[in-house]
């Protein structure tokens, strides 16, 4: 170090080139983590001046952003110096020329140096806060801020803290330095919720607050808040109050240029990183900490508000929700309202004299359509064509309108036909030609069919389906795996719909055609449509059954393999789906076991009760699942809680998990759960616990507590194997960890 | 590579809907030789640095170090950038005979010859359909082991990594950009640099480059950010170039801006050209 500084410093009249060498040598060789503090301390020392000749002599940003970065790491530095000695005002008089240097450039240098500046007031903040208290010490501190008591509340001496400061400090006034930090962590804050967008100047503070490069400030200081939070905890709440009150999503008002695209979602990623890096920790070290509910809040409203945004831009219209077959029943007509009906619409007045079914039924002669003549199409299979497409597409209160107009019509016809002659045959049966193919089509059919009991002539005759081909077991079981499919690809879609309010008792499964009732009908068509089939000596017997048999039989099972393929793939979040499947499963093998029960004398081959489906989907589920358990998820716990039955075969899986060491620690808290809270399954627990206690060196501090309290007699017993294995082999017993 | 169940949808997706891929990816030759030396095939196309400019260093993320960082490791170090690269995962997870049965490994220190080795045991037809060997085979050549981002001291000099490509400039152990290739891997790596604390005071941009975890996807993918990471190392060159406080006071065009505040607009544009790779950015701390 001492060979390189008059080669860089104020005094070496170097070259630019070699200036900016020096700035970045001075940032990397500070930030390096190959060197203790301690051994920088003396060193930052001699680069004080160098420091401040290139901020304040050197005008070019490759230097300053070095400067900068070097500062960044030396204020801690110089500053720790400074408390332990008192009496240097020189070092700390350049160093405070330093930091009011950079501050004033804070904000209005370029962007690329700004960031800089805000990584430095970071440091000066984190010095200037007082650090970590350890609650059993609280007491002691608040008698004296000394440095002793420091490190007694927090064995890292690498924290600079404002609790280093001792009160009576001849240059480091306490006051002043806590009231330093805080102004200039307002500052930081104030920067995230500047103006995302322009250059404009801020109305109140009369200063730039971000500037054109606003997502990159945002995000810098956004990225360097999480250490102040868990540093300084007495900083976190203030911080995370302001984050909180922070819209990341401000740049959503303006216009969506590739690069407020950019920013914004730079700065929403960026936060919410930030958030959940919180929440994670706090839930590890503060779970009761209320800012733990409005974080998950935030995130929430921040994800939606996302959504919203990105739906509105990429989508120009989205599809309808309601399905348009009008089997909505809000779509329904209400018979019993009261509603005004609208105008009818003028009808042209039949015109006086006999009348033929053609003018009966054009409601509109001056559409063109009226005038259409069907006849046209020769080939029937075209007019269904269009037919069936205009049928569905009819709107119902039309075809009402028009149905009763025609209604009308056809009374005050038929009675004046009546009064003149019942003889005179009302119409020809040759007039009758069917018309034009609007939506009164439909209507007259309609109308005909209502009418049949009067008019018996027109009755056409009922028309019939043709004959569906009979399906080829291979195509049923094709159709319905199709169907399953589509079944899941639905739940699929729903998945992300809100959940509606729980019915609890009254609730009535698969009613809502949400997810959840899709995922029971998934699960009762696999476990009961085919229950008792799969017994060919159980059950009906007739010529048909073997060939359902096959067909349903491979439904099942293709539906149990999609409702596997789904719990795997998010198994966390799809417990639930798992847990009313597998008691779907549970349920139907109790039932066809007692049913198989009160005739156990029918069985004449020798078959044992049915074998169930719940043992091997369940163990099945398990085996997927527990490769992707990290070693945190305490969803496995939940699993294994809530499973029906369990088994011996089911727990002993845990004994293979727990051959990763990182999921050691999982496994015996499942068992511990287990041992607590289901009482039936004791046994089990404690010889899995003792088996893992035996094989898995690993997982013994862990198991061995648990069985000093369940059942120490064998840890006693294996125990003394143990010593006498140790006695004789004692070397080979320590291993090197894999 | 990673999650085994992500590449299965993947795959099952497939034959539904292939994804049309952005621009045609020019055909590159799977490297043969095992000697590390062999990256000749990869000066085919795109620009490269030349070696006296000013160069970012680089640092790709993905979850296994496997596949995409590694692809795209080898992308940038053909284009002559400092480069290396990390996974995010717990473990590197690569697909096993079925979807319940991955192998597993530990990163930092099972050699990529040690997997090849061990797959071409266990299964060599398999292996050589899926292209897992044939990736391994690459990967032996561009580095001698996955490495883990969360045990990654940046900082800490890195002279034990001399034989692996992308070295030059890598020395010191901290890179001015990583390239992450999946949103997770992202997260991941803003945590972790929260965690780490910031205390080198050194910026560093993190971009997310959204990449399929397939070798067609990664391919693709590993060229988009070769030209993402062009662009950024000419900004930031050009910014070298600017002596002085010229661009300070007088303002003035793109050009003269530095090279941090052009990086959204970078990002921006990179993006109009490659939409099917979305991506993301933010300036964090090491």
């Amino acid at each position: 170090m001492p060979g390189v500084l008059p080669l860089i410093g104020p005094n070496s009249n170097a070259s630019l080139e070699v200036q900016r060498f020096g700035a970045d040598f001075l940032a990397e060789m500070f930030a390096s983590p190959m060197w203790s503090a301690e051994a920088k301390q003396p060193i930052a020392l001699l680069v004080l001046d160098t420091l401040k000749y290139y901020l304040e002599q050197v005008h070019d940003r490759g230097v300053t952003k070095g400067a900068v970065q070097a500062a960044a790491s030396v204020y801690p530095l110089v500053y720790r110096h400074t408390i332990s000695d008192p009496n240097d005002k020189q070092h700390w008089k350049t160093m405070t020329d330093i930091k009011s240097n950079i501050l004033n450039r804070m904000d209005t240098a370029p962007p690329g140096v700004r960031i800089c500046c805000v990584k430095f007031v970071q440091q000066v903040v984190l010095v200037q806060t007082p650090g970590v208290i350890d609650p059993r010490v609280i007491m002691s501190v608040s008698r004296c801020h000394t440095q002793s008591t420091h490190a007694i509340q927090r064995p890292d001496h690498s924290d600079v803290s404002l609790a280093l400061v001792p009160r009576d400090h001849p240059l480091l006034t306490y006051v002043h330095l806590e009231a330093e930090g805080h102004g200039l962590l307002d500052r930081l804050l104030d920067i995230i919720h500047g103006d995302h967008r322009s250059d404009s100047m801020a109305s109140d503070g009369g200063t730039y607050l971000t500037g054109y490069s606003d997502a990159l400030l945002v995000t810098s200081v956004l990225n360097s808040l999480g250490v102040l939070i868990y540093r300084r905890p007495i900083a976190a709440n203030k911080i995370l109050n302001s984050v909180l009150n922070f819209n990341p999503l401000k740049l959503a008002n303006s216009p969506m240029t590739p690069k407020n695209k950019v920013s914004m979602k730079a700065i929403e990623r960026t936060t919410r990183a930030l958030l959940v890096n919180i929440l994670k920790r706090n839930t590890t070290e503060r779970p009761n900490d209320p800012n733990n509910g409005r974080m998950q809040h935030f995130l929430e409203r921040m994800h939606r508000m996302r959504q919203d945004i990105m739906e509105e831009t990429s989508r120009k219209r989205p599809a309808p929700v309601e399905p348009t077959d009008g089997l909505d029943p809000a779509k329904r007509q209400r018979l019993g309202a009261d509603v005004p009906s609208p105008a009818v619409p003028a009808v042209a007045p039949l015109p006086p004299g006999p009348v033929s079914y053609r003018q009966l039924y054009t409601i509109d002669p001056e559409n063109a359509a009226a005038n259409f003549d069907v006849k046209m199409f020769q080939d029937p299979a075209l007019v269904q064509q269009i037919l069936i497409p205009i049928l569905q597409s009819i709107d119902e209160k039309k075809l009402l309108e028009a149905t009763n107009i025609v209604r009308s019509r056809y009374l005050s016809l038929s009675q004046a036909m009546a009064k003149q002659q019942p003889s005179a045959a009302a119409v020809d049966e040759d007039e009758y030609e069917p018309d034009d193919y609007e939506p009164e089509d439909a209507e007259q059919v309609a109308n005909r069919l209502d009418s049949t009991g009067d008019i018996t002539h027109v009755a056409p005759a009922a028309f019939k389906l043709p004959e569906v081909p009979q399906l080829t077991p291979g195509e049923l079981q094709q159709h319905g795996e199709l169907a399953i499919r589509r079944t899941f690809a639905l739940i699929g879609e729903l998945e992300d719909k809100a959940k509606g309010t729980k019915g609890g008792f009254n609730r009535l499964a698969a009613s809502d055609f949400g997810r959840d009732a899709w995922i029971t009908i998934a699960a009762r068509l696999a476990t009961r449509a085919s229950a008792g089939l799969d017994e060919p000596d159980d059950g009906i017997k007739d010529e048909y059954a073997v060939k359902n048999v096959e067909g349903s039989l491979s439904i099942s099972d293709t539906i149990r393999d999609l409702l596997h393929d789904y719990v795997i793939r998010d198994w966390k979040k799809r417990i639930d789906v798992a847990m009313s499947w597998l008691n779907e499963e549970w349920y139907n093998d109790m039932i066809l076991a007692q049913s198989a029960k009160p005739s156990p004398n029918s069985k004449t081959n020798g078959v044992g009760p049915p074998k169930g489906n719940y043992r091997p989907n369940a163990l099945r589920l398990i085996d997927g699942i527990l490769p992707y358990v990290a070693p945190s998820d305490k969803g496995l716990i939940r699993l294994y809680s809530e499973l029906p039955t369990l088994d011996y075969e089911m727990l002993s899986r845990l004994k293979t998990m727990a051959q990763d060491p990182e999921r050691v620690g999982l496994a015996t808290q499942v068992l511990q759960y287990l041992y607590m809270f289901r009482p039936p399954v004791k046994e089990i627990v404690v010889s899995i616990t003792a088996e893992l206690w035996r094989e898995n060196d690993r997982a013994k501090p862990k198991c061995g507590a648990l069985l000093k309290v369940w059942k120490p007699e064998i840890l006693q017993e294996v125990e003394g194997v143990e010593v006498k294995k140790e006695e004789t082999n004692g070397v080979a017993e320590v291993q090197p960890p894999a | 590579m990673s999650d085994p169940r992500l590449r299965a949808r993947a795959q099952q997706q497939q034959p539904l809907a292939p994804a049309p891929p952005p621009p045609p990816p020019p055909p590159m030759e799977p490297p043969v030789a095992l000697d590390g030396a062999n990256n000749a095939a990869h000066d085919d196309q795109g620009a490269t640095a030349s070696n006296s400019d000013f160069k970012l260093k680089f640092c790709t993320v993905c979850a296994s170090n496997q596949n995409r960082s590694m692809e795209a490791h080898l992308q940038l170090a053909a284009a002559n950038l400092p480069t290396i690269s990390f996974g995010t995962g717990s473990l590197v997870r690569l697909p096993g005979p079925s979807i319940t049965q991955p192998n597993v490994y530990k990163f930092n220190n099972t050699t990529y010859e040690a997997i090849h080795q061990e797959l071409s045991n266990q299964n060599a037809q398999l292996y050589t359909a899926n292209g897992l060997l044939n990736m391994l085979g690459r990967n032996l050549t561009i580095k001698s082991y996955p490495e883990r981002f969360q045990d990654w001291v940046p900082g800490k000099p890195r002279l034990e990594h001399k034989d692996d490509q992308g070295y030059a400039g890598t020395e010191s152990g901290v890179v001015d950009v990583i390239i992450t290739c999946e949103e997770r891997c992202f997260d991941a790596v803003l945590e972790d640099l929260h965690n780490k604390g910031g205390r080198m005071n050194r910026p560093v941009h993190v971009f997310n480059v959204d990449i399929r975890d397939n070798h067609e996807e990664a391919l693709v993918g590993g060229k988009g950010i070769r030209e993402l990471a062009m662009m950024l190392n000419d900004a930031a060159a050009q910014e070298m170039e600017t002596h002085g406080d010229s661009g300070w006071d007088s303002g003035g065009g793109n050009a003269r801006a530095g090279f941090d505040e052009r990086v959204p607009d970078i990002l921006a544009a990179w993006q109009e050209k490659w939409p099917n790779l979305p991506a993301i950015w933010s300036l964090a701390w090491f």
